[in-house]
Formats: structure tokens, sequence, C-alpha cells
């Protein structure tokens, strides 16, 4: 099942040969590259670029992508003469700039003035308050999952309403705020802004309002740029400083289509996808990938994988981009150098039935895409679940490394991490895997689609988070009884080991569940030490199809108050309108004690070594404190393994800080033992990135504790930032 | 007025604590029995099924207040400590349902043993 695109660039584009023949990839463009390869460490590309006065054609990008082949360098060309030169990225350290922390998203941070020997003194040296809780209709879907961006001296982040806020980052008062006025009923699933990206427009004098801009996308799909040092909106930009993400999506329907995530901002193109609500129906809105200009807002490009010609200026009036198509709702990741943006894409709309997808749906659902900015086009793609019905969405951020290849030389590679575990290394240029990929046959392909279905799926034969297949006897409970009780829906369920094929007779088990593996919070990377660190979840779901004759919650558009279908676990009674099926989703498979039947540990982190792929330290991450049956907490301060949401940072100075699992905790963890040194209980749940920054010397940790409805921590406004004592 | 239990010639032939402790018993036993039945049919373990017939000839020995109830619950207990052992290790979290909630009822069990009987003492104390 090969997810070739079409080489579009036949001139520059070279075949190759793959080792794994369903993951067909076309090689990128190659374009020249005056620039080094990057480092990829400390301070990666902060080589200054080619100057910007190229950049008029930045003003008028329709012309450009109106044609596109003109707009081409030939091979053998300088970059200057391209649409949208490289510029230089700013590096991280005294700032955190990007919400990867660098340009490669690594999360890894230079910084080493706390140590495995002084975090023991970490001390909290302000909390700030954004604000922004819920009200009325929004009890119960908040999840902010917010980090900052740290700049100067200021920090600037969202919160989960996608308010602006800049924040002194040494003392924690407030800036300026600007209020994005978001209505409840655009909360699809959880209030979410996972955060912000920010802009330097190279052609605007150093004076000019928003010559440093920070852009959000907002969850009622805009995307709004302001004034960085002003939070005033940025006239230049759309209207008004905003441009409406609606336009092409269709009707609108509040809390189906939003952003959540930041966007990608590469050679000037803000690249965004959005979060369609899952399984609503076959006909929602298109997971088209648009690429605005970062100081315009003008659309420069959309990348539509049914009509990716055809709109790629935009569809024609009163039509639409390609509906229900698979989107992408977590980060992309800019490589300025190649100019690519890589998409961790999702899958369709309608997750667990495939027969009704078109093909171009079976070729890009779940599959890493490297879009060439300047052309808009896919410059190459890497599948990761061939005909996915196990909502194995690409949730994580894409990691850009120097892959060791063994030799003493590096090859330019992306980490890609997926919620089955798997961690795959790819060469950037071309998406061909740097590491075996292997391709396994499932176990069936059930009795519903058994031809919509695929008999093989890919596997990293490198490393992978995921466990062996479930027994009778890993299932668990707080006393026989129950346990006993999980032994029998194991035994009822169809369960056939990893990938097995939905049912609707019975239930099946879905194991590892869609929380991960790896989600939204992604990888850290140590280049210094060689180490990927990722934390991950190890818990099944218990699902069936439904069929019509059975209650289901009617789709989105015909809720009358739009927000009670939000909250609640995703595909828990979701209607799959034009499917012949609809989706009960237990998530984690919990028991009528409220935990999960399996056995714990159910969230883990892993060091691994880059050069081996084998696992340096894996431990359980946290503790039973907050867990019990009933909800009831018990306190126990033992390490259990809970479900955790959001990554880590990797400081050189040997720490790993993460808060993520479900006991409130926000830790610092030994990289080189995986044993925790120090933490601190939060107010609220930390599943969010945490951040280090310095400000006149002094290194601060930060995480922004926000809680997360659905992994039933507790909610807070707060953003929490540590250091150590003066002494 | 001297309560009758205090006398061992008058003491009753039941006690309501010991009744009491037998139903509880019977009520974990019981859907042991009937769910390990179940499981049995399923193909899954006979471990609940057979602890649970256990549990329910403990709970009717307890009603009896015969001190066979102590005696064969410890062999279900340590029967569960050896089925379970064999089933996971020593995986610290994994014998918590398998153990925890068996050894304290053994330790509840063994308070009722002043209220019980050996066969060849019965009724002489």
């Amino acid at each position: 099942m090969p997810v070739s695109p079409k080489p579009l660039l036949a001139a520059l584009l070279v075949s190759s040969a793959l080792t794994a023949p369903a993951l067909a990839q076309a090689p990128a463009e190659t374009t020249p590259d005056p620039l080094p390869a990057a480092t990829g460490t400390t301070t990666p590309e902060a080589t200054p670029a080619v100057d910007a006065d190229t950049d008029d054609a930045a003003g008028a990008p329709e012309d450009e992508i109106a044609a596109p082949t003109a707009a081409e360098p030939d091979p053998g060309t300088q970059p200057q003469q391209s649409a949208r030169a490289p510029q230089p990225q700013p590096a991280v350290g005294t700032d955190w700039p990007f919400w990867g922390g660098d340009a490669n998203a690594q999360r890894y941070s230079p910084l080493d003035q706390i140590t495995p020997q002084n975090v023991g003194r970490l001390e909290k040296a302000w909390t700030f308050h954004t604000g922004d809780l819920p009200t009325g209709s929004a009890a119960g879907k908040y999840s902010p999952e917010v980090t900052p961006l740290k700049i100067g001296d200021n920090l600037v982040m969202c919160t989960a309403m996608n308010n602006l806020i800049s924040v002194n980052a040494a003392t924690g008062e407030k800036n300026w705020e600007f209020d994005a006025e978001v209505s409840n009923d655009a909360i699809p699933y959880g209030a979410t802004c996972r955060g912000v990206s920010t802009y330097t427009a190279p052609d605007l004098p150093d004076d000019a309002p928003c010559k440093v801009r920070i852009i959000e996308g907002t969850l009622d799909a805009r995307l709004i740029a302001v004034d960085e040092a002003t939070g005033a909106l940025c006239q230049d930009f759309g209207e008004n400083g905003q441009v409406d993400l609606w336009q092409g999506i269709g009707e609108k329907v509040p809390g189906w289509y939003s952003v959540t995530a930041p966007p990608a901002i590469v050679r000037g193109i803000a690249v965004t996808g959005a979060q369609v609500k899952d399984g609503q129906a076959e006909d929602a809105p298109s997971g088209v990938i648009r690429g605005y200009d970062a100081v315009t807002g003008e659309l420069v490009w959309a990348w539509d994988m049914g009509a990716p010609e055809a709109n790629r200026n935009g569809p024609p009036e009163g039509e639409t981009y390609t509906r229900g198509t698979p989107n992408m709702w977590t980060t992309a990741t800019a490589d300025e150098e190649l100019g690519l943006v890589y998409l961790p894409m999702g899958n369709s709309s309608v997750d667990y039935w495939a027969s009704n997808r078109a093909d171009y749906e079976h070729d890009w659902s779940t599959s890493l895409v490297a879009i060439d900015v300047t052309t808009g086009e896919p410059a190459w793609s890497f599948q990761t679940v061939h005909r996915d019905v196990w909502d194995y969405d690409l949730g994580s951020q894409v990691t850009l490394i120097d892959y060791p290849n063994g030799d003493g030389s590096t090859t330019p590679a992306i980490i890609l991490p997926s919620k089955q575990g798997d961690i795959y290394i790819l060469d950037r240029a071309t998406g061909e895997a740097l590491t075996p990929v292997g391709e396994i046959a499932v176990p069936s392909r059930g009795d519903l689609e058994p031809e919509a279905l695929s008999a093989t799926q890919p596997v990293s034969e490198w490393h992978t988070l995921r466990k062996p297949d479930l027994e009778e006897k890993d299932m668990w409970g707080f006393s026989p009884i129950d346990q006993l009780w999980c032994r029998i829906q194991f035994a009822r369920a169809r369960y056939e080991g990893f990938y097995t094929p939905p049912t609707t007779e019975t239930r099946w088990i879905q194991y590892p569940g869609y929380n991960g593996g790896s989600d939204w919070g992604s990888i850290a990377y140590d280049p210094e030490r060689g180490l990927i660190i990722a934390n991950y979840n190890d818990i099944p779901n218990y699902n069936r199809l439904i069929p019509r004759d059975e209650p289901l919650a009617p789709p989105i558009y015909e809720q009358t108050d739009g927000g009670d279908a939000g909250g609640k676990a995703e595909g828990a009674g979701d209607p799959q309108v034009g499917a012949p099926y609809g989706i009960s989703v237990n998530a984690g498979w919990r028991n009528f004690t409220g935990i999960p039947c399996t056995s714990p540990p159910y969230g883990g982190i892993r060091a691994i070594d880059i050069n081996t792929g084998e696992t340096v330290w894996d431990t359980p991450i946290g503790t039973a404190r907050r867990n019990g049956p009933w909800g009831i907490k018990s306190y126990l301060p033992f390490k259990i393994g809970t479900p955790n949401n959001g990554g880590s940072v990797i400081t050189k100075s040997g720490l790993i800080f993460i808060g993520a699992a479900t006991d409130n905790l926000f830790r610092a963890i030994d990289t080189a033992t995986g044993e925790t040194l120090w933490s601190d209980v939060l107010n609220g749940g930390g599943q969010a990135n945490p951040i280090t920054y310095e400000v006149d010397g002094e290194q601060y940790v930060l995480i922004a504790p926000g809680g997360h409805h659905f992994m039933e921590t507790e909610v807070t406004d707060e953003v929490v930032a540590y250091k150590l004592p003066r002494d | 007025m001297v309560a009758p239990s205090t006398s061992p010639h008058a003491r009753p032939r039941t006690h309501w604590a010991t009744t009491l402790i037998a139903i509880v018993v019977a009520l974990l036993g019981l859907p042991l029995l009937g769910l390990g039945a179940w499981l049995i049919v399923l193909g899954g373990s006979w471990y609940y099924a057979l602890a649970g017939l256990g549990l329910v000839i403990v709970a009717a020995l307890l009603a009896r207040r015969s001190m066979a109830a102590i005696w064969l619950y410890l062999l279900v207990w340590l029967a569960t400590l050896g089925w379970a052992y064999w089933e996971v290790g020593l995986d610290y979290w994994a014998q918590v349902p398998r153990v925890v909630a068996p050894t304290i009822l053994l330790v509840i069990l063994l308070l009722f043993t002043p209220l019980l009987s050996g066969r060849k003492t019965e009724g002489a104390r």
C-alpha cells in the first residue's frame, strides 16, 4: 500500500528504493542549502541566513503559488532566488523561543545552574494566575495543556480559551493581556491551547509594531497575531490582526473545527491544521493544512489531499475543502533550512470505519507528511498505520536531530514517535527510514470490513515503547472480585493481540489504547548524551462498534447545546454518521470501581540510546497518591505508574523535568539513572510541557498545572516558576 | 442481669457476630463461585470458582461456629498465595488484588477464633 505522492517536482526528485515495501516515500526536493548542517545541539540553526531583501514575494504570495513551478529555483541555483529564504532561528537557553524549546523541538536546554546535586533545594519563585477558569457550560471541559514561550524578559502564553498573556519572566507580573473572546460553545473536546508561536518579520523596521509578533490558533478557528511588546492586534495581519480559518471549511458548527496547537512558522509561513472533533460524521470539516503569510495573514497555500491542485489557493466560491479528510490536530515541526514542514497527520474524521474512505485518505492517514512550504506540495510521507481503525493519530510533535550514522558522520533526521509506541528515525530530506522498519501481519482483518483493512502494519524494529500483548493474568483490581470481573470481560472480548480488528458483536480490546504510547507531549532529546527521553502510556481501550439501532449521541451539528458532547472521553458513544456503526470507547478500560482492568504501571518514562536503540533505563512515572477505587485518593506515596499527558524538558546538567502523571507532582529525574531527585505537589494536574529559562543569571523551571478533564486532575489557572534560593 | 452468653452452659448455638461474619464470607464467596464458574466456562482461570467454593464452605462452618472454618480458610489462603506467586511472581502491584483482601479476611477470621469451637471441645467451654 504505497503512500507516495506522485513526484511533483520531477526535476528535483530522485527515486529511491525502499526497505519497507509499504512505506513508500518520495524523496524531497534537494534545495541547495548554503547553511552548514545544523548541529542540532545547543545552538541549532542559529546560522545567519541569506539577506531577507529577497522577500518581496512575501508581499504577493498568491502570485507565487499561482504558478508554483515558475517560482521554483532550478537545481543548482542559489536559494536567494527562491521566494522565501531561510531565516536565522532563535536559540534555546536563556530563552525558550519555540513550543518544543528550540527550532528542532528537542526540549533540551543548555542551562546547567540547577543540577542533580542542588535540585533538592529548588523552590517556588512565583505563581501567576491567568484568570481563565471554566464558567457555565465549560465546566468539566478544561484541559489547557499550555506551555509558554520565553522571549527576552517575558513569557508569552495562551490560556485554555485563547486569551494571550505576557508575563515578566522573573517576577510573574503581568505585562499585558489580550482577550480572545472565545465562547464556550467553541470548546471541541477540551478547552486546550498548547501554545503560541512567535515570528520576527525580517522586512519590518525594528521599531515597527508587530516586528516581533505572537501568533496563535484558536478554538473558534481563528489565527490571531498580536504585538509581542504590547499585545495589540497586528493591523497588517489578516483583518484587524485575525484570519478566519472557517473560510472554505463549510457550515460553521462551533466546536467541530478548532485549533489547539501552535502554528509552525517556516520561511515566514504560518502552517496550521486543526482538531476536527472525532467520530461525528464522515461529512466533517476538512483536514486541510494551510499556510498563511506570517506578516500579512494571506493564504499562501492549502494542502487539501482530496483536491491538491484545485484547492491550492482555496476552494472556489461556495465550495469547501474536501470534507472528512485526515487532519492534524497536534504540533507540526518547521525545518527552516530545507523549507519543509513535518505534519503528524491524524486519521479521517470517522476513526473506526474504513470502508467509506477515499484512496487519498488511505494514502495520507496517520502519516508523517513533509510539505515543501515554498510550493505547498508534499515532498514525502511516511505512514505509521495502514487503514487506521484504532484512532492511532500521530499525536507527537516530531523532533529534528543529527542522527549518528555510526561512522562518525550524522544525517539530518527526524524522530517520529507514535501512539503504538514505535519510534522511527527518518531522513529529513527523503523521509526514508534510517532505522529498521518491519511490516507485521495483523492477527486478522475481522468480519465486518475485512477487505477495507490492511493485512500488514508497520512496526519499528529499532525501538518500541509497546509492551507484550495482554493475557488474562494481566487483569487487575483491588480485590479478587473486581479482578474476576475484568477476567470475564477479557475472556468475552475479542482480543487477538496488537491490531485486533473492531467488532460489534462483543467488545474488542485495543492495546495500546489511543492515548499512546507517545501522545502530544512528545519526546525530548539530549544531543550531548545521545538519549531520547520518552514518557508513555501503557493502557488499553475497551471498544465496541455500536449498531444504529442502539443509542448513540447525536452528531455535533444536531446538538442544540453544542457543549453537551465536550468533556467526556473521545469515542464514548460517538455517532460516526455515514458509517454503519457508531463507536463506544471505554478509555483505559476501567471497571466498576473506576480503575483500569489491567495491571499497573499505566505509564512510564524511558531513556533510549540513540546509537543503539536500546533502553538505558525505564521506570514507572506517577505515584498512587491521588488514585484509588471510586476516585478515592489513596495518598499512597508509592510509584505505581499512572496515565500521563505532557512531555519533559532535559537540561544540560543532567536533569529531566516533567509533570504529566495524574499524581499532580512536578518532578526532577536524574537523566543518568531515572531516579526522581525532587518533586513538588502542584495544585492542579501537570498535563502540560514544562520549560526552563534564565533571567539575570538565574535558571527557572516552569510548568502550568492547568489540569485535564479527561485525566481527571484538578483544573487551575496557575503558572508556577521554580528556581534555586539565593544563597 | 447476667447475660446468657457469659455462661458456657447457657451459650446459644449461634452468636450474632459469627452469624454476621458467616454472611459476609458467604457474600464474598457466592459471587466468586458464580462468576468464577462463568470464567471457567469462558475458558479462564479455575482459581476463583474454587476459592469461592472454599469461602462458601467456610461460611457454612462459621454459621455452625466450627473451628474447621479457620483451618479451611487457612488452606484457601495458602493456596491463594501459591496460585498468586505462580501467576505473577513477586510483582508487587500485581499481587495487590490477589493477596491483600484475602489476607485482611484472614486477620478478621483469626479474631473470631475465641467464638469458635473445635469439634473435640465443642460445648466444653
